[in-house]
């Protein structure tokens, strides 16, 4: 049995939402259903508007016309989302990085990090959904 | 943590480990450097009494196996048994392991690359400032490490696991709340529940379940109730 979990996607390049679905799709332990939208907007209409559970929201860090997650995760949490939030960036070395907690953000990857290992563990360590051994 | 002098720190890797917050950051971590040498797969054990039977998924602290490969393992095999298991009780020097050469290390039949089914293991014991001890081990099907990179990776290592240990695996007990787990802790007294705290504070409910444990922790106490009993008895919370 392989765990089911719903993903959105919120990046305002559609090839990172074909190169994630790729990923994903190499992820074995997991039956991951990725939902794409390019805006914060969109992210936030989806959360109000979807019936179906959230169980991960990965965004990109740059946004229009938001600057960085400091200003699109707290909004995402003003709607009432609760779930983890994981923020994408091709580099994480800029210092406000270290202050991912006081916004919300449960963990940061780099965009060349981001591989189905990496995946496999964030769906492991957030979402508590029991995957039965090797069966 | 600018808890370490110059002193300790050396040939530029250690911005990284200065920046990791979380398991997420040391996952990252562990993952890239085993890919760099080679490796395919990292794993941290953590290791108690020799002879105190030990699960292989049990005792793995963080790693990147395969999901359900290690318990799989344990239904197969006793990780004690393992020559490369009791060899961490005779000696903590960094050993590399393969495949073909295992017969010579140990009883016959008893091969732990083998059975978990890679070619080339390397099996880095550290420790931490507490004095437990684990083993950083990585997996993957190369045919053997260079001297050099065996050295490098083995120092590596043993910096990555420091910081690890230091910023995640410490028992923090007795140290100071920060000012997001004491807010989180007044709303516990206030009767709200993870998910109402994870909206008011506009985290997710992971995060307050962290803070939480992290709390526990500090304040050396069981429950929640026993949490907010004390919190107002040390004058934390009013």
């Amino acid at each position: 049995m392989t765990a089911k979990v719903h993903i959105l996607l919120v990046d305002d390049d559609p090839a990172e939402n074909v190169i994630l679905s790729a990923l994903m799709r190499k992820v074995a332990s997991y039956a991951i259903t990725l939902d794409y939208v390019e805006t914060v907007e969109g992210a936030l209409d989806f959360i109000r508007s979807s019936g179906v559970p959230l169980d991960m929201i990965l965004m990109d860090n740059r946004l229009q016309p938001q600057a960085d997650f400091r200003e699109t995760v707290p909004e995402l949490r003003r709607v009432g989302y609760i779930g983890p939030i994981g923020v994408i960036s091709s580099s994480i070395n800029d210092a406000y990085f270290q202050k991912i907690d006081d916004y919300g953000v449960d963990f940061r990857i780099d965009k060349a990090e981001l591989d189905p290992t990496a995946i496999e563990f964030i769906l492991q360590e957030y979402v508590k959904r029991d995957v039965s051994a090797g069966e | 943590m600018p808890v370490l002098n110059k002193h300790y720190r050396r040939y530029g890797f250690e911005s990284d480990l200065e920046k990791a917050l979380n398991r997420v950051d040391f996952f990252r971590i562990f993952h890239t450097m085993a890919l760099r040498y080679g490796f395919e797969h990292f794993g941290v054990l953590q290791l108690a009494n020799e002879h105190e039977t030990s699960m292989l998924s049990s005792r793995l602290v963080l790693h990147d196996l395969p999901a359900g490969l290690a318990e799989t393992y344990d239904k197969r095999h006793r990780i004690n048994d393992s020559a490369i298991f009791k060899s961490f009780y005779k000696s903590t020097i960094s050993t590399v392991w393969l495949g073909t050469d295992a017969p010579e290390n140990g009883a016959a039949g008893v091969d732990f690359l083998d059975q978990i089914g890679f070619d080339m293991a390397l099996a880095i014991p550290v420790h931490s400032i507490a004095g437990t001890r684990y083993v950083v081990l990585f997996l993957g099907d190369g045919e053997d490490i260079g001297r050099t990179e065996h050295l490098e990776i083995a120092y590596e290592a043993n910096c990555a696991f420091d910081y690890f240990y230091r910023q995640v695996l410490a028992n923090k007990a007795g140290m100071g709340l920060t000012p997001r787990e004491t807010e989180i802790l007044r709303w516990i007294s206030y009767g709200k529940t993870a998910s109402e705290i994870a909206l008011i504070v506009s985290v997710s409910e992971h995060t307050v379940n962290s803070h939480t444990a992290t709390i526990l922790k500090k304040l050396d106490v069981v429950n929640r109730t026993q949490m907010v009993a004390k919190a107002i008895r040390e004058q934390i919370i009013q």
